[in-house]
């Protein structure tokens, strides 16, 4: 499938956490596809995944610190702002809602004040999810969770801050606003998903299974999330310059969030299996054994039992094993029919890229040591 | 008088006999046709298509008085047509015109043909192909029209097909070209079906727009007969897989049925279920616009028997080595299912679609995309009845919300506190008052007491009395 055309010059774009795992992909593909746009990046720190075009800019700052923000806003005069900027889910609630919430908001504000018509946010699926009861193919009516009855912190933060980005769409009328909710994200550079999975099976974990295998997953490979983003700054670009038209309410991109998944539901383990199959851990059917979900909940409990008396992280959590055997997969109809989207690299092949990455940082880390 | 290894067979298996009898005893023809008030011709017809076909007969018999007779003749016509295509015996300058002239034939009063090698199994559907064509005859034109357009293009497709030497020697080659196989000898009986269904008002006209919906219906049956038949075919010396497929595990066509190459077969076939795999949705969403119960059955009832093959063939090592097919007691359980609405026919898919993942096998160059296709599968199944509704909104939108809403509700547990506070207070206080006024208006609380103490003991004591007064009174009675 060849992806439709874009025009070379869409503006000046900011890229807000474009040093990170999602932000940089969306960097190379900014840059590969707009290549007249100028394209700056801001991160907290801006040393790592660089991309060596003269088209991009680095700046490091913070983004909760408002009037640095109005500073680099005054003096970049972005036209479209994506905003993937997000610290680690198990980091400590304050800074969560600090960064995620206000630093949302400072550049919310900021880009209010220097009139950036186009403003992305990456959200995440999670948040119309509250860990207990699954999703059988969820669209965007289903509403948040978040504050008491989200059970992950970091998921209630990234869904205030989606709201306050949606409530910010045009206000004033030339600033769109829209959010991109992932699931599952995987891919080259990623720290969290990936590695974990090879990891289990690499210490011969990939012959357990818990539960019964039949709950349907949404995981995302992160370059078709990058593309949903790009789809979404395009549209509202498109819809800024039709004004003062306004787009019928059926079609509208600006004030609405979209779900981005691969549109390819599979099986919980047979994802989990695919991952081990392409980095050499195959372990046949028969050899697998699996465990009913109480079971599960049982073991994942004396895990963390026995984990807090070693004083040691666990190895597996009841939220872990809970997460297994739920089903929780999203419609991107909505996605489809407003941008556009349809994934550009299907599931396996994300495989088969992202595990290839996962193996040679492994290699990589091993060379050091042995040095 | 069966045979013992069918009793001991069915002995061990109570399910099968319980869905064969529960099929045998309750299910109930939508229509019946009435062989009293048909003419002979129309009898004989019928005859044929109990000879011609095992597993349509049955339910074309049982469809809607106002295309039974079109779409039994239609099966006639394009059996008459197969059975010429398939005939080895016939030299292909002799078959490519008989096939291509076909139609014209079927406009000629007491056409028949008996050229048919002695082998071929319904030669006789063509000797006798008098009584079609004069019933033919009879049907309304319009419908008429339609099975004439079918069968000239099937014919010719077929013709195509036998002229090109590759394919007879090679089978077929590319996916696309087994596709356009399939598409000739049943893409094309979805089309002229739908258009019958259609026409009749039988059917939802949205159908004849989504041509790919009945396009499916026939490649997904054609494919799985294709997948199921590899072994008999190959014995007739035919081939239908494409060699864009095998090729990629064997380099012979025979070499999939050697037993050291099991499990590359197997990968083969897997390919090859994944390409059928990939019509079912469709195929669900054609059956969701039928509106009449016998064309539904009529429908329903291969594509259910379709999934199951699929699942039989699926990593099945038997494929290779024996005919296989589903039981008789799956396949009344199936009919059962595929004759009442749509919602049991994707229940039926869904199981299915189970079955085949639970066989999924991760050495299987398409496991992922086997499991892709199956929960494609089950996510359309959700999107025509969901089984999940968007929950009522019940969140803080912000943390402000959260804390003005905690807020709230803890103040709103003060007021209930501060209300029941206030109404046994006041209570307190009246009754206080009320026991001054009466101890300054010489109430003497400890008589009352006194008082109370007594009446207790006075009514313990009047339990016996009463009892005793009680058998007085029966024994008054019974003096009187």
């Amino acid at each position: 499938m060849s992806a439709p055309e874009f025009s070379k010059n869409i503006g000046h774009i900011l890229v807000v956490g474009g040093c990170g795992f999602l932000g940089h992909h969306i960097v190379d593909m900014l840059v590969g596809r707009h290549s007249e746009s100028t394209i700056s990046v801001l991160d907290l720190r801006t040393n790592s995944n660089r991309n060596p075009s003269p088209q991009v800019s680095y700046h490091e700052g913070d983004i909760t610190d408002e009037c640095a923000m109005g500073a680099l806003f005054a003096k970049l005069k972005p036209d479209i702002v994506i905003h993937t900027a997000s610290p680690h889910a198990m980091a400590k609630d304050d800074v969560l809602y600090k960064v995620n919430v206000d630093g949302t908001k400072a550049l919310l504000k900021a880009a209010q004040e220097n009139a950036v018509k186009a403003f992305v946010y990456t959200s995440s699926a999670s948040v119309v999810f509250n860990w207990d009861t699954g999703l059988i193919n969820a669209d965007e009516r289903w509403p948040i969770i978040a504050g008491k009855k989200q059970k992950e912190y970091y998921t209630s933060t990234k869904a205030w801050a989606e709201v306050a980005v949606l409530e910010a769409n045009r206000k004033p009328a030339s600033f769109l606003t829209c959010a991109i909710r992932p699931a599952g994200i995987f891919g080259e550079g990623d720290v969290q998903t990936l590695p974990n999975i090879v990891v289990i099976g690499q210490r011969g974990s990939a012959r357990y299974q818990l539960g019964p295998n039949e709950n349907l997953f949404d995981f995302t490979y992160v370059k078709n999330i990058a593309h949903g983003h790009l789809l979404a700054a395009n549209a509202l670009v498109a819809t800024h310059a039709m004004a003062p038209t306004v787009p019928l309410d059926s079609e509208k991109v600006d004030g609405e969030a979209f779900f981005i998944t691969n549109d390819s539901p599979v099986y919980f383990w047979d994802f989990m299996r695919t991952v081990w199959k392409h980095a050499g851990v195959q372990i046949p059917m028969k050899k697998v054994w699996a465990f009913s979900p109480e079971f599960s909940l049982l073991v994942a409990s004396l895990s963390e039992w026995y984990a807090w008396f070693k004083g040691q992280k666990p190895a597996l959590t009841r939220e872990r094993a809970k997460y297994s055997y739920m089903t929780r997969y999203y419609s991107v109809d909505k996605a489809r029919l407003r941008l556009g989207y349809k994934p550009l690299v299907g599931l396996e092949e994300g495989i088969k890229r992202g595990v290839a990455d996962v193996l040679e940082t492994q290699k990589q880390e091993a060379e050091k040591k042995s040095q | 008088m069966p045979k013992a290894s069918d009793i001991a067979y069915y002995l061990l298996r109570p399910k099968q006999v319980r869905s064969i009898i529960q099929w045998k005893v309750w299910h109930q023809p939508v229509h019946e046709r009435n062989p009293d008030k048909e003419e002979p011709t129309l009898r004989q017809c019928f005859t044929y298509l109990d000879l011609t076909s095992r597993s349509f007969s049955a339910v074309i018999q049982e469809l809607h008085p106002e295309l039974l007779v079109p779409v039994c003749l239609f099966y006639l016509v394009l059996r008459g047509l197969d059975t010429i295509e398939d005939d080895m015996t016939i030299p292909l300058e002799r078959k490519e015109p008989l096939l291509r002239n076909f139609r014209a034939n079927m406009k000629q009063d007491g056409w028949t043909f008996d050229g048919s090698g002695p082998d071929e199994k319904d030669r006789e559907l063509l000797v006798h192909f008098d009584c079609v064509i004069a019933e033919y005859k009879k049907v309304k034109p319009e419908y008429r029209e339609i099975i004439d357009d079918i069968t000239q293009r099937m014919a010719d497709g077929m013709a195509d097909y036998a002229n090109n030497a590759e394919h007879s020697v090679n089978g077929v080659d590319t996916v696309k070209d087994y596709e356009r196989y399939c598409h000739y000898v049943a893409g094309l009986v979805g089309e002229g079906l739908t258009r019958l269904f259609v026409k009749s008002e039988l059917a939802n006209p949205a159908l004849l727009e989504r041509p790919h919906l009945h396009e499916s219906m026939g490649q997904f049956l054609q494919q799985v007969n294709i997948i199921r038949d590899i072994r008999e075919d190959l014995e007739d010396k035919r081939r239908f897989w494409p060699k864009e497929v095998w090729s990629k595990y064997v380099t012979n066509f025979e070499d999939l049925l050697k037993p050291e190459n099991e499990e590359k077969a197997l990968h083969c076939s897997s390919e090859m279920v994944l390409i059928a795999l990939s019509r079912a949705d469709q195929c669900l969403f054609y059956l969701a616009g039928l509106k009449e119960q016998s064309v539904f059955n009529f429908c329903a009832i291969p594509q259910a028997m379709a999934i199951a093959t699929l699942e039989l063939c699926f990593r099945n090592p038997d494929l290779f080595k024996r005919n296989i097919k589903i039981s008789k007691g799956d396949a009344c359980k199936l009919m059962w299912e595929s004759t009442q609405n749509v919602r049991l026919v994707y229940d039926v898919f869904r199981r299915y679609v189970r079955y085949i993942h639970e066989k999924n096998e991760p050495s299987d160059p398409h496991y992922m995309q086997i499991s892709i296709a199956c929960g494609r599968i089950e996510q359309f199944i959700e999107t025509i009845f969901p089984s999940q509704q968007p929950p009522e909104q019940s969140s803080a939108l912000s943390r402000e919300q959260e804390d003005s809403a905690q807020r709230e509700s803890r103040e709103a547990m003060w007021d209930v506190f501060y209300m029941f506070l206030a109404v046994f207070g006041v209570l307190l206080v009246i009754t206080a008052l009320m026991t001054g006024v009466a101890y300054l208006f010489g109430a003497r609380f400890g008589a009352v007491a006194d008082a109370l103490r007594a009446r207790r003991q006075a009514a313990l004591a009047g339990v016996s009395s009463a009892k005793a007064e009680a058998t007085q009174v029966v024994q008054e009675h019974g003096e009187l």
